[in-house]
């Protein structure tokens, strides 16, 4: 008896880390497509194609096409959060200026993949998303990290401290996912992006001053 | 000289037979648009297909193609007919408006009362503009534009009676205004936030965005 239990829980091994390996090879096939085609161009077909894995098997992994951007996305923003956690501690200047350097951070980190960014912004409002899934907008670190850089403005002055800084984060993040739409109305490059974000930080930063 | 009786010019005039048809077309049109709404309102706008919008619409899918040159096509029309609407109540919205804060913020709500009722199909459109193809023929819909030039508007009415102050950078102001106009959809759409939460919002909204302009 004891031989058999081993042995089903090393075949139950050897099945999780079969899965484990599809899946990874899913994402690393997903990424690219994403990167190429954007979100709408490519399959769950043409990702199991370009992976080479069965259809079947990508949907014993993941729920849906959205729920493997949403993995895609989140492990490349991983790389973006650590940096982040690096620098900003380090950032002297006003809240505006911090603001800034964050900002130039994220449009250097994604500049060579802004197809695969705007389909991230595209997939929010996608039917087969699950709830749990975080799209753009809704991406907790990025607004956590905002927020850290705001009330360290309210703990040195330059923030109002009765404004509420969830309004600022979100508009904070309206002008940041439109300036990604000049990409593609006006073929922007990442000093021109960097550019009007700093404008749109300013005048946003007038809005939060304390009076 | 041949002779024509009258019953056989009314049937048979080139005036009307054209007209009688052309109002079958309308309807057929008007059949196809209702389905397709209804259809994008409920699956998505990838999800819907024009196999089931012609079902929905209760006709072939050929009769589809005969009135509309594909799905995007459909869309378009649905939009363009939704933001006319809107725009106009927009203008009349500013028109009650006490200077540029209280007419802005009546700009917003005229937009969320609109959608109040098709938050789903907002979602579909939000979902559209923002893929490559998409994007680019939402955002250039005349009425589209047009609500760009009404925010543009409240601002530049506002400097011009002194409200504003003279370099207060009405461009890039506006387009902010109108972004975050239409960034809180991602509360209304997915978290069920009401028209009192989004009016406390947009409120706060633009008192920051024209901190800056004010004069003094």
């Amino acid at each position: 008896m004891k031989a058999s239990v081993s042995t089903d829980a090393r075949r139950a091994a050897a099945r999780q880390s079969q899965k484990e390996a599809t899946r990874q090879k899913v994402l690393a096939a997903a990424r690219e497509l994403f990167d190429t085609h954007g979100y709408q161009g490519a399959t769950v077909r043409d990702i199991a194609r370009h992976a080479g894995v069965a259809v079947g098997s990508v949907f014993t992994t993941f729920a849906s096409k959205g729920e493997i951007l949403s993995e895609v996305m989140q492990s490349r923003l991983d790389g973006l959060y650590g940096e982040l956690d690096r620098v900003m501690p380090h950032l002297r200047g006003s809240t505006a200026d911090r603001l800034r350097t964050m900002f130039a951070i994220h449009f250097n980190f994604e500049a060579q993949h802004v197809r695969l960014f705007l389909s991230h912004i595209a997939a929010a409002y996608d039917w087969t998303l699950p709830p749990a899934a975080r799209p753009y907008g809704r991406t907790p670190r990025l607004q956590e990290i905002i927020h850290e850089c705001l009330h360290k403005g309210v703990e040195e002055g330059d923030v109002c401290r009765e404004a509420n800084l969830q309004e600022i984060v979100d508009l904070l993040m309206a002008a940041y996912a439109w300036t990604y739409r000049l990409v593609v109305t006006r073929s922007y490059d990442t000093n021109a992006l960097t550019e009007v974000m700093d404008r749109q930080i300013g005048l946003i930063a007038e809005g939060f001053r304390p009076r | 000289m041949k002779h024509i009786s009258p019953n056989q010019v009314a049937a048979e005039s080139p005036v009307r037979a054209p007209t009688r048809r052309a109002l079958a077309k309308q309807q057929t049109r008007a059949k196809v648009l209702a389905a397709a709404r209804k259809l994008f309102s409920e699956e998505g706008y990838e999800g819907a297909t024009i196999r089931d919008i012609a079902a929905a619409a209760g006709m072939s899918t050929g009769a589809v193609f005969a009135n509309f040159t594909d799905k995007s096509d459909l869309f378009r029309e649905i939009m363009t007919a939704d933001t006319e609407a809107l725009l106009d109540s927009m203008r009349e919205a500013a028109s009650r408006g006490r200077g540029v804060e209280d007419a802005l913020l009546k700009v917003f709500m005229a937009g969320y009362s609109f959608y109040k009722s098709r938050l789903p199909l907002a979602r579909a459109a939000f979902g559209v503009s923002w893929t490559p193809d998409g994007g680019p023929v939402l955002r250039s819909l005349g009425p589209v534009q047009g609500m760009h030039e009404l925010f543009t508007e409240q601002l530049n009415l506002a400097i011009e009676n002194g409200e504003l102050r003279q370099e207060a950078e009405a461009k890039l102001r506006s387009q902010m205004l109108f972004e975050a106009y239409l960034s809180n959809f991602v509360q209304a759409i997915f978290e069920g936030w009401s028209l009192e939460a989004l009016q406390a919002r947009a409120r706060d909204q633009i008192r920051i965005l024209l901190a800056g302009a004010r004069r003094g």
